[in-house]
């Protein structure tokens, strides 16, 4: 239901394992291996971080919010869990998508206008057909079966942001942070409310410009102590493990307050964790994630992806289909 | 599901047949444009291979509303809402699908309430959006006109309460789940055969948890104007679930005395889109209800249209404040702010309840009078000027109104002896390529249309 996730379509239908997830990719890919074979693609990892980048492009010439942005994101996802990418327009199925989630997020935008932005920004895959668009409107919904509400990891956010007496700056880390989430897998894999905690434990453990090198795999490190910490205290045999799971003690006793209050602040998350029925273990996983998005970052060649998508879309006659 | 489709063929062979089939409502269904291209957009099920359609029931702006049984042993009966595509010169294209149907197909997707109506399937095909739900004989537009109906007389005490009840329990799902119907009024709410109170028509529904943009900047104009609160008429930017609650105080009303309570007549938009203030409307009201002050409504005087309230009359209780002396306070100093409700409620009842013995009685509960004081508290709670402090659907639930008196039954036809005429479907369709009604006509009911004012919304 709308206003519970636990009864939502979203968590009945639409949050796989990983395994699930990969079989159903798979099954795709099986059903015209030739097609796949003939224009092969990069990892999906890849293909979403290029999707990223364009839908933010429209998102901006649109002006719309980036919860908007983040529905349709969410949309692209289950309709390409459903459809092989190369049987489409991944440019047509942006527009669509974001103009769908537009009216969904109630802030409506003209068609018209939607297509002939997008046109503007992909000239050589785009008509100013609107109807194309139209079309591709009921395709999108019919593979997502009309269930087209999100609930996303920013309410939650809101919620809890000063329960944790969290920061300007942990806020917004947070809400970027949730941002990026909608780059990779995670929305099909968890419910909101894991990423939004996953992202707020980030932030309090990440500093600001800390995402290369090694410190890096210290943050990791003091976030996996933190659920840690979490888990054992759950446990009731927290006695054993605590020693071993507060790097930052010594560090709290000497220097700055700021970062004697960071780790109070890790401390009460961790407690907050410990004591509800909060899922740790895929909190765990959603920090790998997480963090190996960010390195996937860095390897990723933005002109090969869009040179293997243009292709296919050209050489199948998808622009003009 | 086979995507090719053998049901273009059986239009082609016999003229004759064809030319039957042309006039029934069969044929809405039977779109032969564009189908077997190989490209574009093809629905993976078809309506006309999992329903047989029985008739038409309604129209409005949106399209048409028919009633089918299915084909592959779905039990039960459908009623399928075909929401139209606009068209664009003679050829209907693709043109984006309208908010109030995404809006109505994605919220109907999640709910699951037994007063609320429940969504079987959607099926996009041939431009159409096909969403269908199950089928509800009756609704409480007909059955209060069925009781005007000679000889007019009074919905039985229990039934009133009964769908009350069902009424309030399915909009506080609704409320509860962040959901604000918009549209409650007799039309749109149903009642299947077994006395089952479904609400229906979510296309003005929306979703109300912190919004990107204040409501008021989506619809300019919600709610149909006999049933829309006065926050609303006095231009409130902000506005609450309290909204849907006056909307059942004026159908509580309604099912009391069969006609609506605050019977205004639409002042029009004009041309320059600026939604004007409903005076008409307005004056009903405080008619009624007396003026609202900012000591009975703190925020009042911070309403847009606060000013306009000086254009309005003070109220008169014209015609009855003589005959039906009540026993509260006098009238003769009863100021412009006094309610009338009170005495409007009793002579309502007591009126029905003195003339019952002229109508054939339903049974001795059918006197509405043994609703009693309770019944008056209840509509005055849910009449409540002030928004802030009008009965929340929890609260009417757990009014004593369903705790004393007889017991509320979750079927409100029981112990009845009446029956009501199923829902009227007709036969003769017109070719639905071809034509379109404006407003909300039903085929249900005798075209008294001057009476209920047509649909509501201007979409922003």
């Amino acid at each position: 239901m709308a206003a519970s996730f636990w009864e939502s379509t979203q968590r009945r239908y639409w949050m796989f394992s990983k395994e699930e997830l990969a079989q159903m990719r798979e099954k795709l890919c099986d059903e015209d291996p030739k097609l796949v074979q003939m224009y092969p693609l990069p990892d999906w990892k890849y293909l979403y971080i290029y999707f990223n980048q364009q839908i933010v492009r429209l998102g901006k010439r649109l002006s719309v919010r980036q919860q908007i942005v983040a529905t349709a994101q969410l949309y692209i996802k289950r309709f390409y869990c459903k459809v092989e990418i190369r049987r489409t327009n991944p440019y047509l199925v942006i527009t669509t998508a974001l103009y769908l989630a537009c009216k969904m997020e109630e802030a409506p935008q003209h068609i018209r206008l939607v297509a002939t932005e997008a046109r503007s920004l992909w000239p050589d895959f785009l008509s100013l057909d609107t109807s194309r668009l139209g079309e591709c409107e009921f395709f999108l919904i019919s593979e997502m079966n009309s269930q087209l509400i999100i609930h996303q990891p920013y309410r939650t956010l809101a919620t809890l942001q000063s329960d944790f007496y969290l920061t300007q700056d942990e806020i917004n880390l947070s809400w970027s942070i949730i941002n990026d989430h909608y780059v990779t897998d995670l929305p099909l894999l968890y419910p909101p409310h894991i990423v939004a905690l996953t992202a707020i434990l980030l932030s309090l453990v990440l500093r600001p410009n800390s995402m290369t090198g090694a410190s890096a795999a210290n943050n990791i490190a003091a976030a996996g102590a933190a659920l840690a910490q979490a888990q054992a205290g759950r446990g009731g045999m927290g006695g054993s493990n605590s020693g071993q799971t507060t790097p930052g003690a010594a560090g709290a006793t000497d220097k700055d307050k700021q970062q004697e209050a960071r780790f109070g602040k890790v401390q009460r998350f961790a407690a907050f964790v410990a004591e509800s029925q909060v899922d740790i273990e895929a909190m765990v996983d959603c920090t790998q994630e997480m963090i190996s998005f960010y390195e996937v970052h860095e390897q990723y060649n933005d002109k090969a992806t869009r040179d293997q998508i243009n292709r296919f879309i050209k050489a199948r006659g998808l622009d003009k289909a | 599901m086979s995507i090719t489709n053998s049901q273009s063929s059986s239009s082609a062979p016999s003229s004759a047949r064809a030319q039957v089939m042309k006039r029934s409502v069969q044929a809405a269904f039977d779109d032969p444009s564009d189908r077997g291209l190989g490209s574009g957009y093809q629905s993976k099920v078809r309506v006309v291979d999992r329903y047989k359609v029985i008739g038409f029931i309604s129209s409005g702006t949106y399209g048409r509303v028919y009633k089918a049984v299915g084909r592959q042993g779905q039990p039960g009966e459908f009623a399928i809402k075909k929401f139209k595509p606009d068209k664009e010169g003679e050829q209907i294209q693709y043109t984006g699908i309208s908010q109030s149907a995404v809006r109505e197909m994605a919220l109907c997707s999640e709910l699951a309430n037994l007063n609320v109506i429940r969504l079987v399937e959607i099926i996009l095909e041939d431009k159409c959006i096909f969403m269908v739900f199950e089928y509800a004989e009756h609704d409480l537009l007909q059955i209060i006109h069925h009781h005007t109906q000679n000889p007019r007389c009074p919905i039985p005490a229990t039934m009133v309460k009964s769908i009350m009840f069902q009424l309030l329990n399915g909009c506080q799902y609704l409320h509860a789940n962040w959901i604000l119907h918009r549209d409650l009024k007799p039309a749109n709410i149903m009642v299947t055969s077994a006395g089952q109170v479904k609400i229906g028509d979510l296309g003005l529904a929306r979703l109300f948890h912190k919004p990107l943009h204040s409501l008021y900047g989506g619809d300019k104009v919600v709610v149909t104007i006999w049933y829309r609160a006065p926050e609303l008429l006095l231009g409130s930017r902000h506005y609450t679930p309290a909204i849907d609650m006056w909307a059942i105080g004026c159908i509580f009303a309604e099912l009391l005395s069969l006609r609506p309570i605050f019977k205004g007549e639409e002042a029009k938009m004009d041309s320059k889109k600026t939604v004007p203030f409903q005076r008409n409307q307005m004056q009903k009201i405080v008619d009624i209800m007396g003026m609202p002050t900012k000591e009975r409504w703190p925020y009042l005087t911070s309403m847009h249209e606060y000013s306009s309230l000086g254009m309005l009359q003070t109220p008169m209780m014209h015609h009855h404040s003589s005959h039906h002396q009540s026993h509260h306070g006098s009238s003769s100093k009863s100021s412009a702010s006094t309610s009338h409700l009170e005495e409007w409620y009793y002579r309502t009842i007591g009126a029905h309840s003195g003339s019952s013995t002229l109508s054939p009685a339903n049974g001795n509960s059918s006197g509405l009078a043994s609703l009693g004081a309770e019944g008056y508290k209840l509509l005055a709670g849910l009449l409540e000027y002030d928004p802030e402090k009008r009965l929340t659907a929890q609260q009417a639930l757990q009014h004593p109104f369903f705790t004393t008196g007889d017991k509320v039954s979750n079927n409100c036809f029981e112990g009845l002896k009446t029956t009501y005429p199923n829902r009227r479907v007709s036969q003769d369709d017109n070719d639905i390529r071809t034509s379109s009604l404006p407003g909300t006509k039903r085929s249900g009911l005798p075209d008294d249309s001057l009476a209920r004012p047509a649909k509501r919304v201007k979409e922003a």
